[in-house]
């Protein structure tokens, strides 16, 4: 988390170097820095946070068709836009409708924006940079014969670049953090994806817990055994769990068509689905935010 | 009472010469309560199978309420419907990422009209008391509360008769005795209930009849006390006298201590 945080300050330095004073320049640099420093936690659960999290938000509430078209027609508008602004807003709208609205804690949301964030701030300071014989940028470091330098073009496009990403990536996370996975995978049966499809990704999420917990417990009773006790035996240990692994699932694969069978289960996965209504408020706030930002896109440039 | 499933000269064989079932006779009746017995091993799971259509076997005849059972798509899905199982591990059923889903997928899979699916579901959603838990996905339940979704699951489907693969492995004391009451609140409702277990004193406390298999024959079939006088077949299949039943012998009570208030009253 700290290396996001200097990443951030590191990026917002290039990106405005030179377009305003450098006395707010370092104000700014040290808030986000210190704000991301202090306030984010770092947690390894992974997916299996995400899934907690959207079944316990406020949002899930809200039918998940209405939201899925929200946030798809969003990030289409955000990625086709041609102005940073769009990206902040849609950032903005979403961290509220997630964190103040939505009942997610903000240490949450920040520890899970950081991972793709690094991702994305790397790559600003790679679009930020440019190589070249002469100083012809705000910001010049000599290297070798050459300058490696940022140019005021070059912060223009680095900074739409990581609004749109940024905008886009909340929309995203507002889909993910407030609709458990099944809800989303109805609203794909809905819009007639192949049956296949959907009967596959239902399996997938479900047996990922599954295999999860396997991977887990296996790993559990492998490190009492010290099976993880220096880097040599540990990739060897892995190893082993990984292939355990395959032949247990395939052992349990068994098993679970078994059960479905016994279930009279005849090649197609159907479950009860329950329509949860759209409200017209919910109608209204959708459509409105469509529309302001559908304005936005194709006014600014 | 009424006769639901009767085996005749079931024999079934996973490998050649490895019969797992031999020569199986048995009739199971509604609202009865019937406990099988018998080491790891001893066919009592491919049994269960076999009862749901899920292994065919190689020999032997199948009645469903007096019907001859072949091997047709439609003989199938009555003897699912009618039989159900609910497996030892939950996690083995569960499919659907809520429990409310979950319980709709046998009902689902039968082809009835929706309304019929969520009256269904409904019921069964009640009977096991899982109402606050309808739209919790169940990966996060407790064991106790997967194992009643896994009830609920084969409920929903109208069962006749519900085998149950050791339901209170891993089950906590507080829930084992939740597990019996619903397990009697089953029989009230006119079910006839088969349960594979290893616990004797279970057995002995809460069947009717008892099954015992050792190596694929069902080597006895009659009432408790009968089964666990006879010494030498415990023996044979590695069983052991429940401890009420042993106490009772010893200071010879009649009737047999069922449960410990019956021992209260002297």
């Amino acid at each position: 988390m700290i290396i996001t945080a200097i990443l951030a300050m590191l990026v917002i330095w290039c990106l405005f170097y030179g377009g305003i004073t450098n006395t707010i320049l370092i104000c700014l640099c040290l808030i986000t820095g210190g704000f991301l420093a202090i306030v984010s936690r770092h947690k390894h659960e992974g997916f299996l946070v995400i899934d907690i999290i959207a079944q316990k938000s406020h949002l899930n509430k809200v039918n998940p068709s209405i939201k899925f078209w929200t946030v798809l027609i969003l990030l289409f508008l955000c990625v086709g836009s041609k102005s940073v602004i769009v990206g902040l807003i849609l950032a903005v709208v979403m961290f509220i409708l997630m964190v103040p609205y939505g009942g997610l804690d903000l240490h949450d949301y920040l520890s899970l924006l950081s991972v793709p964030v690094s991702f994305l701030l790397i790559s600003a300071l790679a679009l930020l940079f440019n190589y070249g014989e002469v100083a012809s940028g705000v910001i010049n470091l000599p290297v070798f014969q050459g300058y490696l330098f940022v140019s005021q073009s070059s912060q223009l496009r680095t900074g739409l670049v990581l609004s749109k990403a940024l905008g886009a990536l909340s929309c995203l996370y507002l889909l993910s953090l407030s609709t458990p996975m099944s809800e989303i995978i109805s609203v794909l049966r809905k819009a007639h994806i192949p049956d296949v499809v959907i009967e596959l990704m239902y399996l997938i999420y479900r047996y990922t817990f599954v295999l999860f917990e396997m991977y887990r417990s296996m790993k559990d009773a492998a490190k009492s055994r010290l099976g993880f006790v220096n880097f040599s035996i540990s990739v060897k240990t892995t190893g082993k769990i990984y292939s355990n692994l395959l032949a247990r699932s395939y052992q349990k694969a068994m098993n679970n068509f078994d059960a479905m069978e016994s279930r009279c289960y005849t090649g197609e996965i159907r479950f009860l689905e329950h329509e949860k209504k759209i409200s017209l408020m919910q109608y209204i706030a959708a459509v409105s935010l469509v529309v302001i930002i559908s304005g936005l896109t194709f006014t600014l440039h | 009472m009424e006769e639901i499933l009767r085996f005749e000269k079931i024999d079934f064989s996973y490998e050649k010469d490895r019969r797992a079932l031999k020569n199986v006779s048995v009739t199971l009746y509604g609202s009865q309560k019937v406990a099988v017995l018998g080491n790891n091993g001893a066919g009592k799971s491919t049994f269960f199978l076999c009862c749901n259509g899920i292994v065919k076997p190689q020999s032997g005849r199948m009645y469903l309420n007096n019907n001859e059972m072949g091997s047709s798509k439609k003989d199938n899905i009555s003897l699912r419907q009618n039989v159900g199982i609910v497996f030892q591990d939950p996690d083995s059923q569960i499919i659907a990422g809520t429990v409310e889903a979950e319980v709709s997928f046998g009902p689902m899979n039968l082809r009835l009209p929706e309304a019929t699916v969520r009256c269904q579901v409904d019921d069964a959603i009640e009977k096991m008391r899982l109402e606050d838990m309808r739209t919790r996905a169940p990966h996060y339940l407790s064991g106790g509360e997967k194992k009643r979704v896994s009830i609920a699951d084969v409920l929903a489907m109208n069962p006749r008769l519900l085998l149950f693969d050791e339901p209170a492995a891993s089950l906590d004391p507080e829930n084992t005795l939740l597990l019996e009451k619903n397990l009697n609140m089953l029989t009230e409702k006119g079910l006839g209930l088969v349960i594979a277990t290893h616990d004797v004193d279970f057995a002995w406390r809460w069947a009717d009849r008892i099954l015992v298999f050792h190596g694929g024959e069902l080597v006895a079939d009659a009432e408790p006390e009968t089964v666990f006088s006879d010494e030498e077949l415990l023996k044979k299949c590695g069983l052991v006298q429940p401890t009420l039943f042993q106490v009772g012998k010893i200071f010879h009570i009649d009737p047999l201590p069922k449960v410990i208030s019956d021992l209260k009253g002297r």
